[in-house]
């Protein structure tokens, strides 16, 4: 008791071992509750995907003269040619977040360099609606060739599978915009801005590995 | 968060595992063909698992520490961190179902239905996503 006052050192007639852990409050980075959701649905879109391939692949097995036929009508170069338009989309959609990690949502000068978030979404948007507008050339040249949504299986899983692609692809292009308007909405770009810009580039690198390994089994395979 | 990771690399790994055997056994089989249904979504359920894990493993080293949670130490208020942000009162999300259930049921019976609810669809993800973006909380 006559220690009292000097400070910490022995605790006085206790016997019991002071609790001397570490404070437990470190500074940690909490798992951002969108990122780790947002990663979690497009784990069920996997699966939804999963669903599609599995069609493709058993209705395969079960007509393949059907699809030595059917295949040969695909335009593989133009294809190929959208492909690459929306694997780059991927690469602006990636320079967007680098700057929107950065709070830098508008551009400083025309220099590419110097763009910011909304600079890279626009151009992701362009390439997005051209790979679409692709898609729907090439629909519309199949169709006049005589492979429809009921023409025969091939049809039927051809659209089904590009088809549940291109309506992902679509509604990527409005979440684009709904970011853009948040970008513009708000005085100062701030992590919250950001997190949904960071989310929606989650969801459009998505879809791009999704149209590849649709392009390798549909186009390349047949 | 390390328990999690492993669980999901372990679901992984299982679900590779049975892609591999349930193909071999199909191929094995009188008929001698893959079949496709249950390989592609063993191979992606495997993949499915991969996908979390690594996420959450990517997470998890750049937290910088164990979460409370995760800390046989820690006590409960250090785990009562900002969760994110949620509205207490929103409508949105309930006009938006709304909506979404109109066009559902234009898509079952009739399809001028989905016509009429898809505007509604738009308009209740625009409200949602601007909600605390105009008015009072514009900033």
């Amino acid at each position: 008791m006559h220690e009292f006052g000097l400070g910490i050192g022995h605790n006085g007639t206790v016997t019991s071992t002071p609790v001397n852990f570490a404070a437990a409050a470190q500074r940690l980075n909490r798992p951002n509750p969108v990122m780790v959701g947002t990663i979690v649905w497009l784990g069920s879109e996997v699966m939804f995907f999963a669903g599609l391939f599995a069609i493709y692949f058993s209705l395969r097995s079960m007509a393949p003269e059907l699809w030595a036929e059917q295949s040969g009508l695909l335009n593989v170069p133009f294809s190929l040619v959208n492909t690459l338009i929306l694997v780059s989309s991927s690469v602006t959609c990636q320079m967007g977040v680098f700057a929107a990690e950065k709070s830098k949502a508008r551009s400083t000068s025309g220099n590419p360099k110097d763009w910011g978030m909304v600079e890279w979404f626009f151009l992701t948007y362009a390439l997005g609606a051209i790979f679409v507008a692709g898609q729907i050339w090439e629909y519309a040249t199949l169709v006049s060739e005589g492979v429809t949504l009921s023409s025969d299986s091939y049809g039927s899983v051809f659209y089904f599978t590009t088809g549940f692609h291109g309506l992902h692809v679509t509604a990527g292009l409005i979440a684009f915009l709904l970011v853009i308007g948040r970008a513009y909405a708000v005085k100062s770009f701030g992590h919250r801005e950001a997190t949904s810009a960071i989310v929606i580039s989650y969801y459009w690198h998505f879809v791009d590995v999704v149209w590849i390994g649709l392009f390798f089994v549909i186009y390349v395979l047949k | 968060m390390k328990a999690n990771t492993n669980l999901f690399w372990l679901l992984s790994a299982f679900f590779g595992l049975s892609a591999v055997v349930y193909t071999g056994w199909n191929l094995l089989d009188d008929k001698h063909i893959v079949e496709w249904v249950g390989t592609v979504a063993l191979v992606l359920s495997a993949a499915l698992g991969a996908f979390l894990a690594f996420y959450l493993g990517r997470v998890r080293s750049h937290q910088g520490g164990e979460l409370p949670e995760d800390t046989l130490t820690a006590d409960i208020d250090d785990g009562d961190p900002e969760l994110g942000h949620f509205s207490p009162w929103s409508w949105w999300p309930i006009f938006l179902a709304g909506a979404l259930a109109l066009v559902f049921l234009g898509v079952a019976i009739g399809p001028w239905i989905a016509f009429i609810g898809l505007p509604l669809v738009l308009i209740a993800i625009v409200g949602w996503c601007y909600e605390y973006y105009r008015g009072f909380f514009a900033r």
